[in-house]
């Protein structure tokens, strides 16, 4: 099995390699060339070496997006994991109704960025909204939790883990994926349901929990639509939702600094990279895979 | 059908139910509105609706240029070819990353990563004049290509991910059987892949579906508006806007991603477990 | 793999050519049969959308020889796609422009002047409308619509509170506080005075007119003082601190809802800043009639209380369109003809052109008809036109509303807020 099969290899690689020189590297590279330079969009760009580099360092807006980034990333990731994977478990273990309730719990990641999710949430976390009758009915007088910014990014982890859908139908396909033989096999020797779970279950989906976990960090990295919709675009309020790739669209196509934009993108990159390096390193203490 | 009443299953099915209406106030809310006035939708917050009406649904359906029928069309095309472009080209390279061994593999599994962690605003000028070198501007084009090409990443590496849940002793069996490489990729690891295929599939749907920026960009004949560009066509910040028909809108969107995802569900159930490959 | 290599590095080549020369597909498809197209491209909802379309028609009546297709989107959509396309030379040839963008786009060259543009006509416009689109010399956006910054008022919260609706030719800021706070007093926690001033730039540069300065100078700076803003965020905090505006996050929740989810629009507030043309918009969706007051005064003299006629809207050509002949042509139907005029009535604010104005201003809906009249009274009130923002100006809204956030919510004194805010104004010009 350990046979070479280079040439079959990149047969099956054929259409992504196609993608990735014709499509995917040319306006990579282009971008990569631009972060060295002054670009405005509508005029030519100008070659300014490191400066836009050398800019981020000072650049406070810049600084405060990084902290709100990394704080969003760090909370909202493991939150909504836990609850898909949660869930997914409950639902794999043929409740009644699992196909109703899978439906249920996927159908607001169906709205995905769509305008309406900007007045929705307003409607639960506004001056007026759900959560404020609810506190009233119980005596406690609520906040305004969108335009505060003590709060406003909490807010937003929580319409994050409100889409725990898409990770949770892969826990889903994931535990379908594991052959019922070992179950029996367990099942023979009288092993616990709670035995069972953490010697069968937990091990043999780890591939996917990595799965969930790299492309999730990713993701919260490049978090954007959100935060753009419900603040209205403005990071607001004081910049308390300001994500780092809001800040960057802001600067690229708000304040048409095409050249900034693009720096930031890249140390962005990097950035993503080395995590999702460090968690490729970290994966062979703990993924399964199956030989 | 015997009713199960163990305090244990009704405590899960509370539990269930309670986070399933905290989940769907949201929603129900959309809906309530888009039976409501436009201009009461706001002033009289709340779920309580005296009469409800039809009237955003027609208005709506027909409010733009062309009528909302059409949107749907242009929707479908790009998310029919999306998918079919997924499954084909994403599973193969996802074949190839997780079976085989060639040179260069860990590199290129690398780079793969690294095309996804660029932020889009960054690449859409550039990949934008790409497009319009090809003559490809206002196609559906730019956005069904690079599905074919397996540019969405995450497909692949979910694919992986999956086929190395798969026993090997399956693909070595089939060797033994006479299979070639191509062989055990089509009779032996597609069938077992079915829940990440299912996956791909329904995921691609919604995403493509609700996909703005891009069919935003590169569609700028409202002839090939795709439902979210018309969505936000109801809308204007600064002055009067329909909020009725982009609900009423809004919820008619909803339906085939709920369909597909309901349709997409039955063969999330149906991997190794149930097919009963011991 | 060579070929592949061969392939990807045409690819890579082009794209970066591509980028650095500004190359790319030109603007309008070429003619045949002296058959024009022409790309037109606009924000706004569906109401705007299908009036703008009875436009183009009765056009391409008159014209049977241009084709006009229209492209349309929300607003933020629209300045991504426009940014997009003109990087890639591929910009619409009729542009609907906004006074945040319009030096961005013109003073790099992306923007025709309308004056070299043969078929335009401007000599029903008033110098004062004009002047709003005007810079360098040049003409680059043609009002599209007249507007006002103003305080809109809603009677009927007026009528709850008691309060009698106050004379707006003669208030100061000092009525204006104490009126807002005697209605929030009266409502008696169903509702409040005011907005807050400070919700966008308009506001701050009233002020600033009002006190002999003004937010932007004709040559593209800051022309308000760190001590005069410091004023007006000492005035934001009497606001707040006599409660004639609502609580800090209320405020801060109207700056970036859309316009229908406001505590105008929900008859929170009796009052709020606005512009003239949103008279309409703000009625249909809180269901009163509303009301247009003019901007209270230092003085109490509605003739020094800074207010200028802004453009609305402006109409621009592409200056790298292939079309300009039949883009001025249609830019002309669009300001001069009645045809168009009798279409569109008052859609993109009151029109600019002044028999165009006279035309429609019987046929409109009552609302539109109240701020076109709004319009109209002040005409002998007004001061200086106000300069367009500079390149990088845009942004001021976004800034301002994040200063007036932090001075609202205590984080910053009116001193510091006033300066950083400066600072960061300044950051953003080039």
């Amino acid at each position: 099995m350990r046979r070479r099969d280079n040439l079959t290899a990149y047969l099956f690689l054929s259409p992504w390699l196609l993608g990735l020189f014709l499509i995917t590297i040319g306006p990579m590279i282009a971008s990569l060339y631009l972060a060295f330079t002054d670009y405005n969009l509508i005029q030519a760009p100008e070659w300014v070496g490191l400066e836009n580099f050398t800019r981020m360092l000072s650049d406070e807006r810049l600084h405060n997006s990084l902290r709100v980034t990394f704080t969003y990333v760090f909370v909202s990731v493991p939150l909504q994991l836990a609850i898909a994977l949660l869930l997914a478990v409950v639902l794999d273990r043929g409740v009644r109704g699992m196909a109703f309730y899978r439906s249920v719990f996927y159908l607001p990641s169906l709205l995905g960025s769509s305008v309406a999710i900007a007045i929705l949430w307003r409607q639960v976390f506004g001056t007026e909204g759900l959560l404020n009758q609810v506190l009233a009915l119980v005596g406690v007088e609520g906040k305004g939790w969108i335009s505060d910014p003590s709060t406003a990014l909490g807010t937003l982890v929580v319409l994050n883990v409100w889409t725990f859908g898409s990770p949770m139908v892969i826990f889903l396909a994931g535990l379908r994926q594991i052959p019922t033989m070992y179950y029996e096999a367990a099942a023979v020797d009288g092993a616990s349901a709670l035995r069972r779970f953490f010697g069968i279950t937990l091990p043999l989906l780890t591939p996917i929990i990595f799965f969930n976990l790299v492309l999730q960090i990713i993701h919260a990295f490049q978090s954007f639509t959100q935060a753009f919709v419900v603040s209205g675009g403005s990071g607001g309020p004081s910049d308390s939702t300001m994500f780092f790739t809001l800040y960057l669209y802001d600067r690229g196509f708000g304040n048409f600094d095409m050249g900034y934009a693009s720096a930031m993108a890249w140390f962005l990159l990097v950035v993503i990279a080395i995590f999702t390096g460090v968690n490729f390193l970290v994966s062979k203490y703990w993924v399964f895979y199956e030989n | 059908m015997r009713i199960d009443l163990r305090p244990r299953t009704v405590l899960i099915h509370l539990a269930l139910i309670a986070t399933a209406l905290v989940m769907l106030y949201p929603l129900i809310w959309m809906v309530v509105s888009s039976l409501r006035p436009g201009n009461e939708i706001f002033r009289e917050p709340g779920l309580l609706v005296k009469d409800l009406r039809i009237e955003n649904y027609k208005a709506g359906w027909n409010a733009l240029t062309e009528p909302f029928t059409r949107y749907l069309l242009n929707s479908a095309v790009v998310v029919l070819g999306s998918i079919l472009g997924n499954l084909v080209s994403c599973s193969m390279a996802a074949y190839a990353f997780a079976r085989l061994e060639f040179a260069g593999k860990k590199m290129w599994f690398a780079i793969m990563l690294l095309s996804i962690m660029l932020p889009i605003h960054v690449v859409i000028v550039p990949q934008y004049i790409l497009f319009s070198h090809a003559g490809w501007i206002n196609t559906f084009l730019p956005l069904i290509v690079p599905k074919l090409l397996a540019t969405d990443a995450f497909f692949v590496f979910l694919m992986v991910q999956f086929i190395r849940g798969i026993p090997r002793e399956l693909d070595e069996a089939a060797t033994i059987d006479g299979c070639g490489r191509a062989g055990i990729f089509l009779r032996v690891i597609l069938p077992l892949m079915v829940p990440a295929l299912a996956t791909t599939t329904i995921f691609t749907f919604i995403w493509t579906w609700n996909d703005f920026f891009g069919q935003l960009i590169y569609l700028t004949d409202p002839h090939m508006y795709t439902v979210p560009v018309a969505l936000r066509s109801f809308v204007d910040a600064t002055s009067s806007s329909s909020w009725g028909s982009m609900f009423a809108m809004s919820v008619v969107s909803l339906v085939p991603v709920f369909l597909a995802f309901l349709l997409g569900q039955r063969f999330l159930v149906k991997g190794i477990a149930t097919t009963g490959i011991k | 793999m060579t070929r592949l290599k061969a392939l990807a590095a045409a690819a890579i080549i082009s794209t970066l050519l591509a980028v650095s020369a500004c190359g790319g597909d030109s603007g309008g498809p070429a003619a045949k049969d002296g058959e024009v197209t022409l790309r037109f491209s606009w924000w706004g909802s569906d109401a705007r959308t299908k009036l703008t379309q009875s436009a183009i028609e009765a056009f391409q009546k008159e014209h049977p020889n241009i084709k006009i297709k229209g492209e349309y989107g929300e607003w933020a959509g629209y300045w991504d796609k426009l940014a997009t396309t003109v990087a890639a030379n591929d910009a619409p040839d009729v542009i609907q422009m906004d006074e945040k963008y319009l030096r961005e786009y013109a003073d790099r060259g992306a923007l025709l002047d309308l004056k070299k543009a043969g078929d335009l006509k401007t000599d029903k416009f008033e110098q004062d409308t004009l002047g709003a689109g005007e810079f360098d010399g040049g003409l680059y956006g043609l009002n599209a619509g007249i507007n006002s910054f103003a305080v809109l008022a809603n009677p009927a919260v007026f009528k709850a509170a008691g309060v009698a609706l106050p004379n707006d030719t003669t208030w100061t800021w000092d009525d204006y506080n104490r009126i807002a706070a005697e209605l929030t007093a009266k409502l008696s926690g169903k509702g409040w005075g005011t907005g807050v001033i400070g919700a966008n730039e308009a506001g701050l540069n009233l002020w600033a007119r009002q006190n002999g300065e003004s937010l932007w100078t004709p040559d593209g700076k800051v022309g308000v003082s760190a001590g005069q803003v410091t004023k007006f965020y000492e005035y934001v905090l009497k606001l707040r601190d006599s409660k004639a505006i609502p609580a800090a996050e209320t405020v801060a929740q109207d700056m970036t809802a859309s316009l229908d989810q406001t505590s105008l629009a929900t008859g929170k507030v009796a009052m709020s800043f606005g512009w003239s043309n949103q008279l309409n918009a703000f009625s249909k969706a809180s269901g009163q009639e509303l009301k247009l007051l003019r901007i209270p005064s230092t003085t109490g003299q509605a003739t020094k209380n800074g207010s200028y006629y802004k453009g609305s809207m402006f109409w621009s050509i592409s200056a790298r369109s292939k079309q300009q002949q039949a883009a001025a042509q249609f830019v002309d139907f669009l300001a001069n003809n009645p045809a168009s005029g009798n279409i569109l009535l008052a859609e993109r604010g009151v029109p600019a052109n002044t028999e165009i104005r006279a035309a429609v201003t019987p046929k409109l809906q009552p609302a539109d008809a109240a701020s076109a009249k709004f319009i109209q009274d002040i005409g002998k009130e007004l001061g200086e036109p106000s300069p367009a923002p500079p390149v990088g100006g845009g942004q001021v809204e976004k800034i301002i509303q994040r200063y007036t956030t932090e001075v609202l919510f205590g984080r910053l004194a009116p001193d510091k807020a006033a300066q950083q805010f400066l600072d960061e104004v300044n950051g953003e010009l080039k």
